[in-house]
């Protein structure tokens, strides 16, 4: 009964609460006095907790559906599942691929204070990557999610200019840390194509981005997951060293290529027996040649990137403000922007924003070394690994790439011949 | 069955199609829309502040307000039903073609080939081998690009000025020094004006439009300036070049041009020189004006006749001399107007200087009787507004604060520190703490005024209502002006003691007993504090907490105050001007 008196008064308050905000005050003076109005703190810690626990709970879902089951309609669930919750209801907002720079920023920025939430929403699919692979991004992510949602033909790039494609998320990645070390901004926030889908409005450019990505999603499998996702790169890492390793057929495989064919991400690697026509000796040479320009690479990378550092500090506001006030006292005759009139209009002090300009490029430089290393040294690993041979007798797959989306489980015969 | 799949697929996206279309356009619709600022109401809002006590029309502009906010409000809900119904749509179009789809599972059309993969790794390293060097090339054109656009300024002056030493044969000095005899000076502009036509310098971005800087601040935002340079040994040094004619008046920088007066019994000038060369590029006289004295006024050998400092606000530049002579000049040298604003009965001369704001020409005009400010137009010379004053003569100059978004014209005189509005000559508060012979000018920063000269005290007003905040007597300044950031007010005085005060409270927070005598002001650089001593002393502190980081001699006496711009620091001395590149 209590139960029940509870959920009537709650039900009262939530109707006041919408009366509230559906009748906003007049725009004339009647000489009513208004009765002071007290709202009431939302409980935020109640749900970072519902979205962690659903995030274990989701993932361990896949777990048993891709490694126990072989089902993809589980994994397929879960995707509808994260879609509704993860997007929709909670709005995209905090993920764990957005926090990798709440993580960046904490590692740079000692007076970034963490927030718990968003440490385990980092950390946890990255353990369970290290011990089943990917498996956030087969139904979980909300992002890769909707686009699983979506997809219906699978038409595939080349395979060398997919492979090729990949190194763009690292790229991403550097951006991300060099804009998010900085307290530029949220780079991936800002370009998160789907936020504005999910939350039905936002920025214009965005939305437009977001649906050309999702028509794009229902004839490519996972676009984004593919070549742009910075956490995506991040859980290939992890993935491809991962204890436990996907198994399509659970029994031999005939060779049916069935799988391979179904894979959206092309992460099912055909077998290839070792008839190179290529010396042994040349594959070791080109190996070892890549090794040692590793250093190379990564260096150049550094020096490129760092060498732009004070065109890319313009991300940041203050830069940016500075710039104008410095082009405004250039020309006088030019038109004050808005900004420098804000500025003036606070009483701002320029040789205080200087210092702070001095400081942010300071810090630019630093961490646009770091990034474009970074990228120097992902490109010369990316070409070593591409130099390895390897023999296959059977499909198998590739840990780094796959999502776990489980298309391959109801295309390979011999798994539904077990069923 | 697979053709109803087909068929609702094709019917679903026709309709999505269009209703996109709709509602992009009603989206866009509503972005053009103000519901409240209709021409009807706006209309009738004016009609009812005409005509007052009218019910009936207000209670129409009420309903008129009510249906416009209840339009938006429904165009907005209808916005949204249609998202929604492009949503459901969306699903209905994917699952109808998963559907379609579901029975077209087939075997790969290509035959497995061994190295098929190889390849594919084989090509994806091309790609990325050329895509990896292609970028590379592209920052690294673009570095390139912006070196020679931006970078690189001074060695490709020092390139420049070693080609005119080449052309000069002047041995054993790394740079040109001009010697001040006239046919030097005539060979040395021959051949530097021919590099400044084929140079392809930039012209550097920071100005210095007035005494102490842009608004006479005592701030500058040049980056990159040097803090060790020798005059004898030309270390640092780009340029130095002898001045026409005498003059107190400090360098101002605007674009390439460097603007300075000079004076003596014959005549009064108004000098341009290039800031990379060094170039006396023209000189604008002041004669044939009428009201002009025939005989020079008396002046004090410390003060002369061109102690007052041009200014400019990048098209034209205004000069001043003790004869109450104005001169204005366009960038290239040509006389736009001149007046004769009579001449000043000052004991001492003439010392105020010219400030610019925008189009406004703005003159502290002391004289011992009926001194005033006035604001002409700097392009015809026009008077624009004029302030009499009953206060007693001074020698400070004005500056440009700005507090809480307003500009003000600062003017300190005996007895007050006064702030008026620059655009009309407005009095906005006036504050009477001053006393004695006034020839430090007013500072301000963070919303505070600071002014000092000796005799009287040092002084902080809130600029906004003109309320005293702090009052010191530590140590005063009588020709040195003030400089502050937003932590400290820095002062120099003619009996040797610097000092640093609390921007806050006043109090010393800082002090260096250096012995000798300061006329020149401090200025604020690159958080440093770049200060010269009479005997040409430099003094190079912390702005932050104002310990001292260097100092030498230069060997020349320096009364003026230096003007900085990107890379350089242009020092006026008693004998020459010379330009230190950072």
């Amino acid at each position: 009964m209590r139960r029940y008196i509870l959920l009537f008064v709650s039900a009262i308050y939530g109707l006041a609460g919408y009366g509230e905000a559906r009748f906003p005050k007049p725009d004339f003076t009647s000489g009513y006095q208004y009765p002071e109005i007290f709202h009431g703190v939302p409980m935020e810690n109640l749900w970072n907790i519902v979205d962690i626990v659903l995030l274990v709970a989701m993932m361990s879902v896949v777990v048993w559906a891709a490694y126990k089951k072989r089902s993809r309609a589980v994994i397929y669930s879960t995707s509808i599942v994260s879609v509704l919750y993860f997007g929709f209801f909670r709005s995209g907002c905090v993920c764990s691929v957005g926090s990798i720079q709440n993580v960046i920023l904490a590692m740079a920025d000692s007076s970034y204070n963490l927030p718990w939430y968003v440490a385990l929403l980092f950390i946890v699919p990255i353990i369970f990557a290290v011990l089943f692979g990917r498996v956030f991004c087969s139904g979980v992510c909300p992002l890769g999610a909707l686009q699983e949602l979506v997809n219906v033909r699978n038409f595939r790039l080349s395979r060398a200019v997919s492979l090729t494609l990949s190194i763009i998320p690292w790229i991403y990645l550097a951006f991300t840390i060099l804009y998010a070390a900085t307290r530029s901004q949220f780079l991936i926030c800002r370009l998160d194509p789907f936020v504005g889908i999910f939350r039905m409005g936002g920025d214009l450019g965005m939305i437009v981005f977001g649906v050309l990505l999702l028509v794009l999603s229902v004839f490519v499998g996972r676009p984004f997951c593919q070549f742009l996702c910075p956490y995506g790169a991040i859980l290939s890492v992890f993935s491809s060293l991962s204890w436990k390793k996907i198994d399509i057929t659970g029994k031999t495989c005939i060779n049916c290529a069935l799988c391979g064919k179904a894979c959206p991400v092309d992460a099912i690697r055909a077998p290839q027996s070792s008839k190179m026509k290529e010396a042994r000796s040349t594959g070791v040479r080109r190996i070892l040649l890549f090794a040692v320009l590793m250093p190379l690479f990564t260096v150049t990378g550094a020096f490129l990137v760092g060498q732009n550092s004070d065109a890319l500090s313009r991300a940041h506001k203050s830069v940016y403000l500075y710039e104008m006030i410095q082009e405004k006292a250039a020309n006088p005759e030019m038109e004050e922007p808005l900004e420098v009139e804000t500025f003036n209009a606070m009483g701002g002090n320029i040789e205080e924003l200087k210092a702070e300009v001095d400081v942010i490029r300071k810090n630019y430089s630093f961490y646009s070394y770091l990034a474009g290393a970074l990228i120097g040294f992902v490109i010369a690993f990316k070409l070593v690994k591409l130099s390895l041979k390897r023999s296959r007798r059977t499909y198998d797959v590739d840990s780094a790439r796959c999502t776990m989306c489980g298309k391959c489980f109801n295309y390979c015969p011999q798994n539904l011949k077990k069923k | 069955m697979r053709k109803v799949y087909r068929n609702i697929a094709i019917v679903t996206a026709v309709f999505m199609l269009a209703l996109t279309l709709m509602l992009g356009v009603s989206f866009y619709q509503m972005q053009q829309v103000s519901p409240l600022q209709s021409e009807v109401l706006q209309t009738l809002k004016e009609l009812n502040e005409a005509n007052g006590d009218n019910e009936g029309l207000q209670q129409q502009i009420r309903q008129l307000d009510l249906l416009s906010r209840k339009a938006y409000f429904v165009k907005e809900s209808q916005l949204k039903l249609g998202i929604y119904i492009l949503l459901g749509m969306a699903i209905v179009l994917v699952i109808c073609l998963n559907m379609y789809y579901k029975e077209t599972k087939t075997l790969p059309d290509r035959q497995l080939d061994p190295i098929d993969d190889w390849m594919n790794k084989s090509r994806s390293r091309k790609y990325i081998t050329w895509a990896s060097c292609i970028s590379a090339a592209a920052v690294l054109v673009v570095l390139l690009l912006q070196n020679v656009k931006f970078g690189s300024v001074i060695e490709q002056v020092e390139e420049s000025a070693e080609e005119m030493l080449a052309d000069n044969d002047t041995e054993g000095a790394p740079v040109k020094s001009v010697a001040s005899d006239s046919v030097t000076e005539e060979v040395v502009a021959d051949t530097t004006a021919t590099d400044a036509e084929e140079d392809d310098l930039p012209v550097p971005k920071v100005t210095s439009n007035a005494f102490r800087g842009n608004n006479s601040s005592g701030i500058s935002s040049a980056r990159g300036i040097a803090t060790n340079w020798n005059l004898k040994s030309k270390k640092n040094i780009l340029w130095q070049s002898s001045i026409p004619k005498h003059g107190y008046n400090s360098p101002v920088i605007s674009g390439r041009n460097v603007f300075i007066t000079g004076a003596d019994n014959s005549a009064r000038e108004l000098y341009c020189y290039d800031v990379y060369t060094g170039e006396l590029k023209w000189t604008v006289k002041a004669d044939k004006i009428p009201g002009s004295p025939s005989s020079m006024p008396k002046v004090n050998a410390d003060t002369g006749l061109a102690a007052s400092t041009v200014a400019t606000n990048g098209k034209q530049v205004c000069a001043i001399f003790a004869t109450g002579d104005v001169i204005c000049a366009d960038m290239d040298g040509k006389r736009l107007w001149a007046k004769n604003l009579g001449v000043p009965d000052n004991h001492y001369g003439y010392a105020s200087s010219l400030l610019m704001y925008g189009n406004e020409l703005i003159i502290q005009y002391e004289n011992n009787s009926n001194g005033k400010v006035l604001a002409l137009n700097a392009a015809n010379g026009n008077q624009i507004w004029s302030k009499t004053s009953n206060d007693k003569i001074a020698w400070s100059s004005p500056i440009i604060a700005n507090f809480g978004g307003k500009p003000a014209l600062v003017v300190m005189g005996n007895p007050a520190i006064t702030a008026y509005n620059p655009s009309n000559g407005a009095e906005l508060w006036r504050v009477e703490c001053m006393s004695g012979e006034v020839g430090s000018s007013p500072a301000a920063s963070n919303g505070l005024v600071f002014g000092a000269s000796e005799y009287a005290k040092c002084i902080a007003i809130n600029g906004a209502t003109g309320e005293t905040v702090w009052e010191a007597s530590d140590y005063l300044p009588e020709c040195s002006s003030l400089c502050a950031t937003s932590n400290l007010v820095f002062c120099a005085t003619s009996y040797g003691m610097v000092c640093a005060y609390d921007a806050k409270t006043g109090e010393v927070k800082k002090e260096h007993d250096l012995s000798t005598p300061f006329y020149s002001s401090p200025m604020v650089v690159e958080g440093k504090v770049y200060l010269f001593s009479n005997s040409g002393k430099v003094y190079i502190f912390s702005a932050s907490d104002f310990s001292l980081i260097n100092s030498f001699e230069t060997g020349e006496k320096t009364f003026a105050t230096p003007a900085f711009t990107d890379g350089m620091m242009v020092v006026r001395t008693d004998k020459s001007l010379y330009c230190v590149k950072g």
